[in-house]
């Protein structure tokens, strides 16, 4: 009985090409499209799941609040901790930590920089990392061993062993030469840990620095711990309140330890690192985005096909009421057009499969990722994309089945109107169903990239261009070094400062307005007396900041003291904060500002700035005040004169070399800082405009498919029309009103929906753009254009028809 | 074989009424040849439809084969169709897609019958109609009389006690429409009862009685007499 199905099904799909091909292509399209974004969404949410064990595998993270003050959130925890969980919780297995440190490393003559996991000694067994050389019990047994990964050693020893092989660290205390005691395999790329190079922690290494201390204000090391299978974390989690109330120090001073400030400490499962850790790289929000609009193309897809099907139903209704004569009962029928349209199903996950292969290259290089589908190591995979096809046949031929079902032969087989009525509205449906989607999709990209647009040309207040900014200059040679470029032709400014724009200020001030009102919070930002010029920020009023005493608020070599008073610069959002009329009036002001709650500088106002961005752009500027601290420089930035960059560079070069013989010059430019602001928005703007085009292109293929059918079904109907006097474009006209109607519909649907949705999704931005109406109304032209396009040359080739050819055709 | 007992159908649009068939009584006895005549829209083909139990009466008896079939569900019908009612449809009705013994073959499709069985019997009744040669032939290649060669084959290939022809010489010329009725004369002969709509006095001679139809009602019986 298949074999005889499949005949017919083969038959009817060869005799009607057209409609066989949009039918097959929309859905391939479609299921090419929901497979790759769920290979996206899936790898995103597969992050770290390979570790042995990764289930009671939880990051400890601390987030510190302070009152005025953004929340810090860091992905590390306080060195005591693992003390404390072992000796609170039973349930605790292990715990193991580590220091991610960047440093130079020598071998022979050359420098290179790497980054360091300074490991526990029980790292290796914890993570159970795999040994390529050495073993596991051999090494971390002295300080002098290391452990690389494969492609470490053979970036530094070729394809020799490694074994035994010697590098020098240059570490905070000086130079230290390790031997490689292990190679061990490559981290994954999906992973938050990169094992790339492990040494054994040793305190000793970084002694003086003060965060390495039992301070709770210091989180230096990643922390893992591991609980017995079973454990109720949740319980845990909510001792933590209390853990941290019973072991934090509180001393009086607080700026030594927690009286004014509070922490919580959270587990993080190793799994949800990547996406919901503190310092997160994913976004789970924008993944459930995509994930919705994968659903939202294979829906346009099956729609397309339930459309045409439905449409089509006239053609085989004299088919289906002959078998049922012949004894065909209801199930026969199901069974027929069920088994028929799954198997459409899995012939377009065929060709989705491989115009996945096609496309995996450029989308990975569109999202700068590694995805591969690889069904012979995956079997659960392709048995899911099995059940999708299927699934996505059989619900793709559920409505034609169900309509054959019930179709009564005789209505076929002894009347004279068409089989085809009831169906007509339900079609309908479906057409505005895809458009809706397929509009407010479009309304919704074009926003989405608007904004980023917007975002993009929005003045920054500072000019970003040219500017480099060089990391690791902020100790005794730093002034050595920013003279020597200064010598240099090429090297126009530079400015010093303890973070730049687009990193945003974490320092609070609570200072008292002119009026003496309650203080107001206000941004500080420690800087050097270059930071505006070099940025080209625009003075209001008054002066910059300048290299002498009376304008610096701490200085190099005053045992790190603040000054009791000082000069300080001032934007104009603060100026109006603290009750300045004009930033004139804020010129010779005295102010006291609290650097943090117990201490107190006098300062005055000596000049005030144009407002800047010094936060992402999505945030609002807010007021802020600049101040000289000697101490907190560790960004140097740089400006060069643009019509000699290359020899800039060489000339930053070779003084970083002179100046730090022993580390490796690191810089980035202003602009990809800017850049990368905008880039998860981008992103996601690009996505949708793909995305979008995919929806448009399945539904534009189905218009096309119903418009075929409509065409050939009125054929009579036109003859009739022509024979009374219809002309070429009445005709044309006709045809483009009847699916003019659906479309505009669809697009009153699809503008309150997608208003919602943007409205919502701009309210996250600052400096947003307004929704205006135009697009919207862009969206549904647009949308009749393709329509009418589509539709217009079925439409032509029908008018033109010979009138007498049409009537003889019923 | 039928008898049908005061048996009416009445179609209602949400306005109209209309009586399509008014307590008809009619008995057909097992191997008889029956023509319905009348006019258009005197009943004949919902007459037919009810007989070949595609549609139910308003009301009424319907007894098949000692069985009142009148309120019987449509899978019911269904299965009591398929084992004893073959049809012949004045527009042949063959599935475009499917070739000449793949159409008569589909009769059998749904009776649980080996395919050897199958082909056998399409073989069989293949020859019997003299379409063999065009076994292989799709329905569009094949003249109007063909057509209905094959559903003739198709419409008795599952030998089923009874046919139901709906003009079935309507769509042919005279030539091959005098064939057809030969054809459903030699079935008759071999025991097949043949009930058969038309409009034509000349194919109605070709069977022994002729039902009257007017607005819904009986109005003659005329029994031919035997040859």
């Amino acid at each position: 009985m298949f074999r005889n199905y499949l005949k017919t099904a083969m038959r009817n799909l060869l005799r009607n090409k057209l409609f066989s091909f949009i039918n097959i292509a929309g859905l391939a399209i479609g299921l090419a499209a929901f497979i790759l974004i769920t290979l996206f969404v899936r790898d995103e949410f597969s992050w770290d799941r390979h570790w042995s064990g990764a289930d009671d595998i939880y990051r400890m993270e601390m987030t510190y609040t302070q009152p005025g003050q953004v929340d810090r959130k860091s992905p590390n925890a306080v060195d005591p901790l693992k003390d404390i969980f072992l000796n609170t919780f039973p349930e605790v297995e292990a715990v193991s930590r580590y220091l991610e440190f960047d440093v130079g490393l020598r071998q022979g003559d050359a420098m290179y920089g790497q980054r360091i996991l300074f490991a526990d000694h029980n790292f290796l067994d914890f993570f159970n990392v795999r040994f390529v050389e050495g073993s596991r019990e051999a090494v971390f047994s002295d300080l002098g061993g290391a452990v690389i990964s494969q492609r470490t050693a053979e970036k530094y020893f070729g394809t020799a062993s490694a074994l035994g092989k010697s590098l020098t660290l240059h570490l905070p205390n000086g130079d230290r030469d390790f031997y490689v005691a292990g190679v061990v395999e490559n981290p994954k790329r999906d992973s938050v840990i990169q094992h790339d190079f492990l040494v054994p922690f040793n305190r000793d290494y970084f002694t003086g620095m003060r965060w390495f201390t039992e301070d709770w204000r210091f989180a230096a090391r990643t922390s893992f711990v591991r609980f017995a299978p079973g454990t109720n974390v949740d319980a845990i989690r909510a001792a933590m309140p209390d853990l941290v109330e019973r072991h934090m120090p509180k001393g009086t001073d607080s700026t030594e330890t927690g009286t004014s400030w509070s922490v919580d400490v959270d587990l993080v499962k190793l799994g949800d690192v990547h996406l919901y850790g503190n310092g997160a790289n994913g976004d789970a929000g924008v993944l459930y985005g995509f994930l919705g609009i994968a659903f939202l193309i294979l829906l346009i897809a099956v729609v397309n096909f339930l459309n045409l099907s439905m449409a089509r139903t006239a053609h085989r209704a004299r088919e289906v009421a002959v078998r049922k004569v012949l004894g065909a009962a209801r199930g026969h029928v199901i069974q027929q057009f069920l088994a028929e349209s799954v198997l459409l199903g899995l012939v377009a996950l065929l060709i989705a499969l491989a115009m996945v292969e096609l496309a995996l290259p450029y989308y990975n290089a569109f999202l700068s990722t590694v995805l591969e589908l690889n069904l012979m190591s995956e079997p659960v995979v392709a048995l899911l994309l099995l059940v999708l096809g299927i699934g996505v046949g059989l619900s793709a031929g559920s409505l034609q089945a169900l309509y054959f079902a019930m179709l009564k032969p005789r209505d076929v087989l002894y009347s004279s109107t068409s089989a085809d009525n009831g169906t007509g509205r339900l079609r309908q449906v479906l057409v505005v169903t895809q458009f809706a989607i397929s509009a407010g999709l479009m309304i919704i990209a074009f926003f989405v990239n608007q904004q980023t647009q917007f975002a993009r040309a929005l003045d920054l207040g500072f000019n970003p261009d040219n500017l480099l900014v060089v990391a690791r200059t902020n100790n005794d040679q730093g002034d050595t070094f920013k003279r020597r470029l200064l010598a240099s032709p090429y090297i126009t400014a530079i400015g010093r400062s303890s973070d730049v724009p687009t990193q945003g200020s974490e320092d609070r001030m609570q200072v008292r307005p002119i009026t003496g009102d309650d203080t107001v919070t206000i941004d500080g930002l420690p800087s050097g007396p270059d930071f505006f010029r070099v940025y080209q920020i625009p003075l209001l009023a008054g002066r910059y900041l300048e290299d002498m005493p009376a304008d610096i608020t701490r200085a190099r070599g005053e045992e790190g003291e603040y000054r009791r008073s000082s000069n300080i610069i001032i934007n104009a959002l603060a100026a109006k904060r603290l009750g300045f009329e004009s930033p004139q009036a804020a010129i010779g002001q005295l102010v006291a500002a609290n650097l943090t709650r117990d201490l107190r500088v006098d300062t005055t106002i000596v000049g005030v700035v144009a407002d800047f961005h010094f936060d992402s752009a999505r945030d609002v500027i807010r007021p802020g005040i600049y101040y000289t601290d000697e101490y907190r420089q560790s960004d140097m930035t740089v400006r060069y004169d643009p019509a000699n960059k290359a020899a800039a560079l060489d000339v930053l070069n070779e003084t970083w070399r002179a100046t730090y013989p022993d580390s490796i010059l690191e810089y980035t430019s202003m602009e990809d800082m800017v850049e990368r602001q905008y880039q998860t928005d981008a992103r996601l703007g690009e996505m949708l405009t793909m995305f979008t085009l995919l929806a448009v292109t399945i539904s534009a293929m189905g218009l096309y498919g119903l418009a075929s059918f409509t065409a050939e079904r009125r054929t009579k109907e036109i003859g009739i029309r022509k024979v009374l006097g219809a002309r070429l474009r009445d005709i044309v006209g006709l045809f483009l009103w009847q699916f003019s109607k659906p479309i505009l519909l669809a697009n009153l649907i699809a503008w309150p929906v997608a208003f919602f949705f943007l409205d919502d999704w701009l309210d996250g931005f600052a400096y947003r753009i307004d929704l205006s109406l135009l697009p919207f109304v862009g969206a549904a032209c647009a949308a009749l254009a393709i329509g009418w396009l589509t539709v217009a040359g079925r439409a032509y080739v029908v008018a033109r028809t010979n009138p007498i050819n049409a009537l003889r055709h019923e | 074989m039928l008898k049908l007992h005061n048996l009416s159908k009445v179609y209602r649009t949400d306005e109209v009424e209309t009586a399509a068939l008014n307590s008809v009584n009619i008995e057909i006895e097992s191997g008889e040849f029956v023509a319905i005549m009348g006019p258009s829209g005197c009943g004949k083909s919902t007459l037919l439809n009810i007989v070949g139990m595609l549609d139910t009466p308003s009301s009424g008896d319907y007894v098949f084969m000692g069985e009142n079939v009148a309120r019987y569900s449509e899978a019911k019908l269904s299965n009591i169709r398929k084992q004893n009612i073959g049809f012949i449809f004045q527009s042949f009705n063959l599935i475009d897609e499917l070739s000449v013994e793949e159409n008569i073959e589909l009769a059998l499709l749904y009776h649980n019958i080996p395919a050897s069985e199958r082909r056998a019997r399409v073989e069989r009744v293949m020859d019997k109609v003299g379409i063999a040669h065009r076994a292989k032939h799709m329905p569009s290649q094949l003249s109007g009389g063909q057509q209905q060669r094959v559903a003739v084959a198709r419409a008795v290939v599952g030998d089923q006690a009874m046919i139901l022809a709906d003009e079935p010489t309507g769509n042919l010329d005279s030539a091959h429409g005098q064939e057809v009725m030969e054809m459903l004369q030699a079935l008759n002969e071999e025991g097949t009862t043949i009930v058969m709509v038309t409009h034509s006095p000349a194919h109605a001679d070709y069977a022994r009685r002729t039902i009257n139809l007017f607005d819904g009602h009986v109005v003659t019986e005329n029994l031919r007499a035997a040859v």
